[in-house]
């Protein structure tokens, strides 16, 4: 027993000590910065105690930039949680053919990097020489201002993420669709059940497990994502339009060079992420079906 | 015994490749005691589409004609931003480059915040050529890379003077003469307004870059200023009349349909698609215009308000030396003088489109002449030498903020939220609590 946990703690040690130094101590050293006014090369860090954090909640662009970053939550969670949700459910039990060429054509954007995808889509909206306008113009409507625009800016930077990301979580999500036993789908159309039918009562809870962690990487990696493209494209404009908890953190520290305030705003997002994460476990994961 | 071995083994074979993968790339400390060869680094913004196989060539040709001397050249991306972030990181961990490009809108900043060796000092140690600075430079563009209380904290390099590139097919089409560019901004606004009505294309754009570089221009040129000093005390200069004016005539084009209000790359590929019809932003996109273009890139001077002296920022670059060492010091101001010989400025120009900051280099034959003889676009921008003025940066800690909520107030006034006198005058206030 004693020497089963000896081993135990060996086989632990190496991720143990990675998840130390590279997760939980530029962690502890994130807070340590949110008490300082420096500018990461100036010799001396002036000790602001909790004025970032006042700084930083009495802004008038937090509000602004709370309410952007759950407008990008939501539209990602539509394009990279619900639509695939949908195609792989379509796509594992409905389509009958050509399913390798849906499954490899949908899932060959997730294989380019985010900065291409960004480039590429900065050509696809060109309101004056892009092809969206030029379809556009076929049905006599001027291409909006995409990059430009309060709101549609939002909704323009997620259709790149969806883009790259779609594939990638329908691929998983259609693994789980394809586990889901044929003989229990089966027995239900002999009982005349609807498609509809299948899908609430029997995909639903099967594919549950799976679900739940596309939904959570849905929301927690999709705001990293979305750094990207607001970097390269809008530097959060216009006006602010674009801007978000996570491309604010990089802003401050890296566009202003004000670690302080930027990592009262990285303080404040963990402390966002820690409340999602505490309401999935708490709500979400009770109603998940777990084989095993 | 033996597994507990293995387990060993793959934890130090672990340890080992993290330990070296934070050490990659510190091969490079160079042999400066044994006074063999000096090793400098050189750092810039020039990526491969703008000057950056000028620089390789650059320092080749450098090390091939100085055997004492090596250069390592390193391309930081992001332009002044990126490269002021990766030196903030060297500079912190003790291992700074030697030679770096600067831009002008953060000669505040690096002036503060940066531990830059004096020019004049390091040039004066020159036993060559004490006087390099003073003979080759006009007084007025050694200034631009000065602090206001008169620091040389480097050496004029690249000088960009915005220019109102066009399509003459499109004038042409629009019943304009293309030999006859607009010269103030109402014939701009009256140009733009033609090529919509007649052709269908949009007129005018004014570049969005993450700075505020041409609104400067047409501010200033409109009577306005940036900055003002109040008791001591530098403050935005821009809430008043004459910079609202400025601001509110691009505001209007945008507005009636003629001026177009889009990321700064949305708008080159639209002019370079043939979209578009007049352009204002760096002659510094020469080359790359001239090159992308099907049609033949034209450049007319930054149009001037009637009766008003024209004021042009200059953009571009200085260099800025941060050896610690004497002998790469040296070795450093050896290579700046090169940099800065008119041949090698030939060649830079030819790569990048930026203008020669040294005097008399237009007319030497071995550099500038042939160029500026074949190439109208850039006696265009040479004509616009005696109007530079500084880049305008404000000063302080939160100098990069301010200037971003200057971006922003772009924003609000070129999408019509509100006018320009309303935004700026807001804008003002808010940069004015941050100083």
């Amino acid at each position: 027993m004693e020497k089963n946990k000896w081993h135990a703690f060996l086989f632990l040690l190496p991720s143990v000590f990675f998840f130390a130094v590279f997760s939980y101590w530029p962690l502890l050293q994130n807070l340590y910065l949110s008490f300082f006014s420096w500018n990461m090369v100036s010799p001396t860090m002036k000790f602001v105690g909790a004025e970032n954090y006042t700084a930083v909640l009495g802004s008038e662009e937090l509000i602004k930039i709370l309410i952007n970053t759950v407008a990008f939550v939501a539209i990602l969670l539509v394009l990279n949680f619900v639509l695939p949700y949908l195609f792989s459910y379509v796509l594992g039990h409905l389509v009958t053919r050509g399913k390798a060429f849906y499954r490899s054509t949908l899932f060959m954007p997730a294989t380019l990097s985010l900065a291409v995808a960004s480039i590429l889509f900065l050509w696809i909206y060109n309101p004056l020489a892009g092809p969206l306008s030029i379809v556009l113009s076929w049905f006599d409507m001027e291409s909006p201002r995409w990059f430009k625009e309060n709101g549609l800016v939002i909704f323009a930077i997620c259709t790149i993420i969806g883009w790259k990301i779609f594939g990638y979580n329908l691929i998983i999500m259609l693994a789980a669709m394809l586990s889901v036993p044929k003989e229990m789908i089966e027995a239900a159309k002999l009982e005349n059940a609807s498609n509809w039918q299948i899908f609430k009562q029997i995909i639903i809870p099967m594919t549950s497990s799976t679900a739940i962690y596309v939904f959570t990487v849905t929301v927690v990696f999709g705001l990293q994502h979305v750094l990207v493209p607001v970097n390269m494209l809008t530097q959060g404009g216009p006006d602010q339009g674009s801007s978000n908890l996570v491309y604010i953190i990089y802003q401050y520290a890296f566009v202003f060079f004000q670690t302080g305030k930027s990592a009262a705003f990285a303080i404040i997002t963990m402390v966002f992420y820690i409340a999602f994460l505490l309401f999935r476990t708490k709500y979400l994961e009770k109603k998940v079906y777990y084989e095993n | 015994m033996s597994l507990k071995k293995k387990i060993a083994g793959v934890l130090l074979a672990t340890m080992c490749t993290a330990f070296f993968a934070g050490c990659g790339g510190d091969n490079k400390s160079a042999d400066t005691a044994s006074g063999k060869k000096v090793q400098i680094e050189y750092w810039h913004v020039a990526s491969e589409s703008f000057g950056g196989q000028t620089v390789k060539e650059l320092v080749k040709d450098f090390n091939e004609k100085h055997p004492n001397i090596e250069v390592v050249e390193k391309y930081n991306p992001d332009m002044y931003k990126g490269l002021t972030q990766n030196l903030q990181a060297a500079i912190a961990s003790g291992k700074n480059p030697d030679v770096v490009q600067m831009g002008w809108s953060y000669l505040n900043y690096a002036a503060e915040n940066l531990k830059y060796q004096d020019i004049n000092e390091a040039f004066a140690k020159d036993a060559k050529d004490p006087n390099f600075l003073k003979d080759n430079f006009l007084p007025n563009v050694l200034a631009l890379a000065q602090t206001e209380d008169g620091k040389q904290i480097g050496v004029p390099y690249s000088i960009s003077v915005p220019v109102l590139y066009y399509n003459p097919e499109i004038f042409k089409a629009a019943g304009l003469d293309p030999a006859n560019p607009p010269k103030t901004w109402n014939e701009v606004k009256a140009a733009a307004k033609q090529i919509k009505d007649k052709t269908g294309n949009m007129g005018f754009f004014m570049q969005e870059y993450a700075d505020n570089w041409t609104q400067q221009a047409i501010i200033e040129s409109n009577g306005g200023s940036m900055l003002k000093k109040v008791d001591g005390k530098t403050v935005a200069g821009f809430d008043t009349p004459e910079a609202a004016e400025a601001y509110q005539l691009l505001a209007d084009m945008v507005k009636d349909g003629t001026g177009l209000h889009a990321t700064n790359e949305e708008g080159f590929q639209a002019y370079l698609s043939g979209k578009l019809g007049m352009v204002c932003t760096t002659i510094g996109k020469r080359a790359n215009f001239e090159k992308s273009a099907k049609f033949e890139v034209m450049a007319a001077p930054f149009p001037v308000f009637e009766g008003k002296e024209l004021k042009v920022p200059a953009g571009g670059n200085f260099l800025m030396l941060f050896s610690t060492d004497d002998a790469k010091k040296q070795a450093a101001v050896e290579f700046i003088k090169y940099l800065e010989s008119p041949e090698a400025l030939l060649k830079w120009s030819t790569g990048t489109g930026y203008l020669p900051p040294r005097k008399g280099v237009e007319n030497d034959p071995n550099g500038f002449k042939k160029l500026v003889e074949t190439n109208k676009n850039i006696q265009v921008a040479l004509s616009l030498m005696p109007n530079l003025v500084p880049w305008a940066s404000f000063p302080g800690a939160n100098g990069l903020q301010a200037e971003q909520l200057l971006i922003d107030a772009r924003d609000i006034i070129l999408s019509g939220k509100e006018s320009a006198a309303q935004a700026l005058h807001e804008t003002a206030e808010k940069i004015n609590s941050l100083m």
